[in-house]
């Protein structure tokens, strides 16, 4: 029986020789950064999780408006999806861009309801988490993912607003979303 | 060395002036116009007066409704509303954007 100062010896030296080993693959260039070669399922795993776990512990604390579901919010963040997020995340009728097919992990089809776009996140989530993800992930971005954080430029009510949109998204027609998301004024079309 | 400072940063501070949001405003050059004409034909049973999609869209043409409205009213009169036509004429030419 090994005694407990050789079994302690042996996990310093396993775990010296897991970090050398790690560091050398790293500095070796034999992992693919290439956004066309997915990673391998426990790359893909570990940062699923490691982004998932991450935005549930900051964003629970996360205060909702009550208002979430006004009209208001609605014209206002509808205008600025179609700015800024309908290039990555679509719109009803389009099912695809450059951006969904070249970006890895592919951006979510937010016209979809979650649960036929596939970028679940547990079978526990409220809405309201799934709320608060939402206006957490606008504000702050992704690492690595291509989504951007929208927080330094943009106010906390212009991001509730786009919160506000994404909700109503999935139940619209392509003719509600132009309407809804459309910048232009009707006055200004109604020349006779 | 100070004044290498001095200026790099009356440059820093010029240029963090450019790092505001973007305005709504600056999307008015490409702006889309609502096609208002489309709620003719969408499926009305499935929509409420509380809906805020409903509401939302109505805000937005509301101009176009009452547009509409107006000139529905103008045909039904018709020409028993002649009288009437040079005032049309002047609110319609009043309404000119």
């Amino acid at each position: 029986m090994p005694s407990l100062s050789a079994f302690l010896k042996s996990l310093i030296l396993l775990t010296v020789f897991a970090f050398i080993g790690g560091g050398l693959f790293i500095y070796s260039g034999f992992y693919s950064i290439g956004a066309d070669t997915p990673h391998n399922s426990i790359t893909y795993w570990a940062l699923e999780t490691l982004r998932e776990r991450s935005i549930a512990r900051v964003a629970k604390n996360i205060d909702v408006p009550a208002d979430l579901d006004s009209s208001d919010r609605l014209l206002a963040g509808g205008a600025d999806y179609n700015d800024m997020c309908v290039g990555c995340h679509l719109k009803p009728g389009k099912l695809e861009s450059d951006f969904t097919i070249g970006l890895y992990p592919a951006p979510p089809n937010l016209s979809l309801p979650e649960d036929e776009y596939a970028h679940g996140h547990g079978p526990s989530d409220s809405n309201t988490h799934a709320i608060k993800r939402q206006f957490w992930i606008i504000k702050h971005g992704i690492k690595a993912s291509g989504m951007p954080a929208w927080g330094p430029t943009h106010s906390d009510e212009r991001i509730w607003n786009m919160v506000a949109f994404l909700q109503r998204l999935p139940t619209l027609s392509k003719d509600q979303y132009q309407i809804l998301t459309a910048r232009g004024d009707v006055e200004g079309t109604h020349e006779h | 060395m100070k004044t290498l400072l001095t200026h790099l940063s009356i440059v820093l501070i010029i240029l963090s002036g450019h790092a505001y949001a973007h305005d709504p405003s600056e999307h008015n050059e490409k702006k889309e116009n609502p096609k208002c004409e489309k709620m003719k034909s969408m499926d009305h049973s499935k929509m409420t007066s509380d809906d805020p999609v409903m509401q939302a869209m109505m805000k937005k043409c509301m101009k176009e409704m009452e547009s509409m409205h107006h000139d529905e009213n103008q045909s039904e009169a018709g020409p028993e509303e002649e009288p009437g036509e040079d005032k049309a004429e002047d609110e319609h030419a009043d309404h000119q954007h």
